[in-house]
């Protein structure tokens, strides 16, 4: 089951997506978790999460981007220059942070030099940085907008209807997801963090009709699985990361990551969203309010608190503090946790990488192995 | 940190620098040639600015005069914000709270200290904060986290939705400090009734904030005189950008940063008003007289600058421009959006500009709101750079307008939003027949690329343009 | 007992061979392409010139980049840890050790038993790192160990923009080109590495006593100039070489494990 999972999380157009497109159905990209898939499934599209994986180098996307901005939309430019995203009907675009809304001109830029690098449907999707009443209010409108816009272009109606059923499936799939969260911080996890993050990023990839059943069969495995015994328990903190590969780096013969606060992680499937009312404006609350990135400003003590819990329920003995070189966001708020969380007892490592291809193993292993001595030899000296 | 650093409140030390530098040529001529000598770091700014004559020393009073507020402001018992420049400080002023701009005390240190803000930029790594933030706010923010200034009571910014890296600086200094915080968020459009709305009610929120904060109400009348006061202002800064339009050019080159600078700290104030009406006075007689403002008196070139500009160590990017004939001819941060504004009445552009309207409370808080939104980089900086009214239609209008040469972009390697964008940006200048120059220096720190390098690859770009 | 600890750096590799919590034999060579080639040179010198054969080790630590592919060793045990050991055999009253190597620098703050407590390492290029100093001094026609005693003969060291190492040996060029005396570059060289140290050294709080290990703390330019930043005194290792510090902390990690503990 994990073989299947895993597939679709390597592979950006994998066979589901094959099969989708077959089927003469339509696929719409995305990039940040703060746009709702629900919207698309409800209008029969399939939502799909825009990565950078596989990207070997940035040389289309230092094309555009200037210098000094974070490599993952790089590597996001750089694939769609190279026609792997051939396969989107349309691209959703968020200011989720400075460098990633720049992929909105960057994208059209590059489209504009080479034909069909940009599908003909191309959104900018405004989602604001705080959560109170008027912005509720804006993020509904402007789903609503994008409601409209998606109907018009793709010929479809996206009723009420439909997407209380979107939600509904959705909330099932998070429920199964919560599953998975208790069965990944039991003592004795029966998968390390490696595959637990193919299991979460597969969900980004195919239909989740698909993916639920999978998830299901993948949870009901794993109940019967041999446990992991022995490691040091880590959570990874921080910047994006849809490479399995870093975290099986991280974890080695001695560690397993048993917890995240990643936007590929557990920030994704927090969370129900409200199945009465209307469900435009139920989908903005939830997605607005319920999506811990440090781009909504002023509310680190939240974010804060969300991670002690975290420690506590999934009794983590450290915390990996990762950031990709030039996002300021992560980074920063990376200093305060450890600082806060140093002052708790809580052993805190801070890492800063770049995303793509994992060529600094050789330091970063060096570090983190460095990081759990220290913690043998707290857990020794307790 | 070096342990000596640590010995004097910075803002205090910056105080006595302005105040002290303001007082020079208060006596003889001699007394204040024989001071120089003992300033080498600073004589450099001291004679840029006190060699402009009455506008210059005006100038120089009111940055003495600003930072005298900042570290008395606890006696005078009043709140003080740690702001942002793209922040109208008006509403702060009508509400009794001293603004404390990151970015501007940034420019002030850079200009005058050998090291400029390097030990406070390297600070805030040392705590936490990222070394790619922008350097910017970075500069200062690290002394007020070292806890070597004036006692802060909130922070407040308007940057969201408009640059990550600022109002990171602002989220992060709260959390740092445990002091309250108050953003106002941009959506990515400028115009429509959905924006105007999130504006107007975002606004609220903050007076709402800003009165908690403070425990008293907003005094109308008190917000009445200060938005007269800045509708004064745009008057004058109407002017003199319509001036500026002239061939040859009558305004000597530092002006522009005096109108934004004084802008920053006093919109609104009796303060910034008898800078830009003594500045108005010299532009008139020199257009009277038809003669350039640069002190060589003729003009080669003209340029603009899209994005900011660079504030190496006395006031070097102005010496560059002055001795070798380039007339400045703005940028964006001197731009303003009021109705009169040359640009605005030029394109018809009254839609997208505000105005003031001292009617009633709602009709004040409505203008203040329209005037923050359009702020420089706030105004223009929050979309994509080709949409209507964003970077590229504002800088093409301007250039075409103030009659440049060229486009010159410098901004700060911290600055993720607009280096995301900006090659794109030069490709569509250029296109248009502006030949565009982007600097890969830091405006805020010299570590990155000294000023010597900037300057010579600047005159290559010119040479190698064939603009000289 | 004997026991023996090998630290393959970037640019150089280092084996310690001990014995009752005594140094009998250390040997640094330069590093070669492969990791285990140089670890295998490095400890068969040791060796023979200690008269020893490989297996009268009881026990063999490796550190250093290529600590997994060295087939000899019993057990791998990171840098940081053993720069951390060995710091503390060579001054007993470390807290805080900061090393530079060859291709990064750490800072490491350790408790008063002399357990690992909170450790930083440099993320970028090599601004900071021996090698920085390596490139500077190639720049300057000088030998590494000439760069430190260049800092005590200026009277006007040269400030450099940056601690960049590309950006850097441009302005060194620059300054050579003017005729600016050379112990006024040196030593720019060497504060400007100092400064860039300083900011990782403060980030994880100074605790004293301090001192530095690693090859540049043979750079007394540096070291003085690190004082400086700093403000604190910074102990100096007379015992052994602070070059062979991870090399030491390797064999005594040894020692443990051959005395029946668990590292």
């Amino acid at each position: 089951m994990i073989k299947e999972l895993l597939d679709a999380s390597t592979v950006l157009n994998n066979k589901h997506v094959i099969q989708w497109k077959k089927n003469g159905k339509k696929v719409v990209g995305y990039t940040c978790s703060y746009v709702p898939d629900e919207v698309f499934h409800a209008a029969g599209i399939l939502p799909f999460r825009i990565r950078g994986f596989g990207a070997a180098d940035t040389t289309i996307g230092d094309t555009y981007f200037g210098p000094f901005v974070c490599s993952l939309p790089k590597c996001m430019l750089q694939l769609a220059g190279e026609g792997k995203f051939n396969f989107l009907d349309g691209v959703i675009i968020t200011p989720g942070c400075d460098s990633m809304r720049r992929l909105d001109e960057c994208w059209r830029k590059a489209g504009s030099d080479v034909d069909g690098v940009i599908p003909s449907f191309f959104f900018h999707y405004g989602v604001p940085h705080k959560y109170s009443d008027y912005t509720i209010k804006w993020l509904t409108e402007e789903t609503h907008r994008l409601i409209a816009a998606v109907e018009e272009h793709f010929k479809v109606k996206i009723t009420d209807e439909n997407l209380h059923r979107s939600i509904k499936l959705y909330n099932q799939s998070r429920m199964l997801l919560d599953r998975f969260e208790a069965m990944r911080t039991l003592d004795a996890p029966p998968f390390n963090g490696e595959d637990a993050l193919a299991v979460i990023l597969a969900g980004t990839t195919m239909p989740r009709e698909e993916y639920n059943s999978l998830l299901e069969k993948f949870l009901s495995e794993a109940e019967n699985s041999p446990v992991i015994k022995n490691r040091v328990r880590l959570m990874l903190v921080g910047s994006a990361n849809d490479d399995a590969g870093l975290v099986r780096v991280m974890e080695g013969e001695k560690a397993v990551v048993v917890a995240d606060n990643l936007c590929f992680g557990s920030r994704f499937y927090t969370d129900q969203v409200e199945e009465s009312g209307d469900p435009v404006s139920a989908l903005s609350k939830r997605y607005l309010g319920h999506n811990d990135c440090p781009r909504m400003y002023g509310d680190y003590k939240r974010r804060l608190d969300i991670l002690v819990q975290k420690v506590e329920k999934a009794k983590i003995d450290g915390v990996i503090l990762q950031n990709i070189r030039f996002c300021d966001l992560h980074g920063s708020e990376n200093g305060l946790f450890e600082r806060d969380l140093e002052a708790m007892g809580i052993p805190c490592m801070r890492l800063e990488r770049e995303y793509g291809p994992l060529v600094e193993t050789g330091r970063m292993k060096m570090r983190v192995d460095a990081f759990i001595e220290r913690i043998h030899q707290k857990k020794a000296i307790a | 940190m070096r342990k000596e650093t640590r010995e004097y409140n910075f803002d205090w030390m910056l105080w006595n620098s302005f105040t002290a530098a303001a007082q020079l040529k208060k006596g003889t001529e001699k007394e204040y040639r024989s001071m120089l000598k003992y300033i080498p770091y600073f004589r450099g700014v001291v004679e840029s600015i006190l060699d402009a004559g009455e506008p210059g020393q005006k100038f120089l009073d009111i940055c003495s005069k600003y930072m005298e507020n900042v570290i008395t402001a606890k006696e005078k018992g009043k709140k003080t914000a740690i702001t942002t420049f793209c922040f109208s400080p008006a509403i702060f002023y009508a509400m009794d709270i001293i603004p404390v701009c990151l970015e501007v005390i940034s420019v002030m240190m850079t200009f005058t200290y050998k090291r400029g803000t390097a030990e406070f930029l390297d600070y805030c790594n040392e705590v936490g904060y990222t070394e790619t933030s922008c350097s910017s706010q970075r500069g200062t923010i690290g002394a007020y986290l070292a806890g070597i200034g004036a006692d802060i009571d909130m922070i407040v910014t308007d940057t969201p939705g408009v640059c990550d890296t600022n109002a990171n600086a602002f989220a992060f200094a709260s959390a740092y400090l445990d002091k309250p915080f108050f953003q106002l968020d941009m959506p990515p459009d400028l115009t429509g009734e959905r924006s105007n709305e999130y504006h107007r009610e975002d606004y609220r929120a903050l007076i709402k904030f800003l009165e908690e904060q403070t425990g008293k109400k907003l005094d109308p009348e008190k917000l009445r005189a200060n938005l007269r006061e800045l509708a004064k202002q745009d008057e004058i800064i109407a002017e003199l950008e319509d001036l500026a339009r002239m061939v040859p050019n009558p305004l000597p080159v530092s002006y522009n940063l005096m109108v934004y600078a004084s802008r920053f700290l006093f919109a609104g104030m009796p303060e910034c008003t008898g800078v830009l009406e003594s500045m108005l006075e010299v532009a008139r007689e020199n257009a009277a007289k038809n003669i350039s403002g640069l002190s060589g008196g003729v003009e080669k070139l003209r340029a603009f600058f899209c994005y900011i500009d660079h504030y190496a160590q006395n006031l070097q990017l102005w010496k560059m421009l002055d001795i070798n004939g380039i007339c400045y001819q703005g940028n964006i941060l001197s731009r303003s959006w009021a109705h009169n504004a040359p640009h605005v009445t030029e394109y018809n552009k009254e839609e997208v500009a505000y105005t003031i309207d001292t009617t009633d409370i709602d009709s004040l808080i409505d203008s203040l709101a329209m005037i923050n939104s359009r702020m420089p980089m706030i105004k223009s900086i929050r979309g994509p750079y080709d949409a209507p009214n964003m970077w590229l239609e504002d800088t093409l209008g301007l250039a075409k307008l103030y009659n440049a040469d060229l486009i010159v972009y410098n901004g700060t390697p911290g600055c993720r939003n607009t280096w995301g964008m900006v090659k794109l940006f030069a490709r569509d200048t250029e296109k248009a027949g502006f030949p565009t120059y982007i600097m890969y220096a830091d405006a805020f720190d010299a570590r990155v690329q000294s000023w010597e390098a900037t300057e010579e690859r600047f005159m290559e770009f010119l040479k190698v343009r064939r603009l000289v | 007992m004997f026991v023996s600890g090998v630290d393959v750096g970037s640019l150089t590799s280092k084996a310690v061979i001990m014995k009752d919590d005594r140094i009998v034999k250390s040997v640094i060579i330069k590093s070669k392409a492969r990791p285990w080639e140089s670890a295998d040179e490095v400890m068969d010198m040791a060796l023979a010139r200690a008269g020893l054969d490989r297996k009268d080790i009881k026990n063999c630590v490796g550190t250093g980049y290529g600590r997994d592919k060295i087939s000899f060793i019993d057990e791998a045990v990171s840098e940081i840890a053993c720069h951390g050991r060995g710091a503390r055999w060579l001054v007993p009253s470390v807290r805080t050790v900061i090393d530079i190597g060859g291709q990064d620098c750490k800072a490491i703050r350790l408790d008063a038993k002399g357990d690992m407590m909170k450790f930083i390492t440099n993320d970028k290029c090599a601004s900071g790192t021996g090698r920085f100093l390596e490139v500077m001094a190639k720049v300057m026609n000088l030998d590494l160990d000439e760069l430190g005693e260049m800092s005590a003969r200026s009277k006007q060291p040269v400030t450099f923009a940056s601690a960049c190492t590309v950006w850097a040996q441009a302005d060194v060029i620059q300054q050579l080109n003017d005729k600016v005396p050379i112990e006024d570059i040196a030593a720019g060289v060497n504060n400007a590495m100092a400064s860039r140290m300083a900011i990782l050294a403060n980030s994880i709080g100074l605790e004293n006593d301090v001192c530095m290990t690693g090859g540049v703390a043979k750079n007394n330019g540096v070291v003085n100039a690190l004082e400086k930043h700093l403000g604190i005194r910074i102990k100096r290792i007379r015992r052994e070489d602070p070059q062979i510090a991870g090399a030491i902390g390797a064999a005594l990690f040894a020692m443990e494990k051959a005395s029946g503990g668990v590292i």
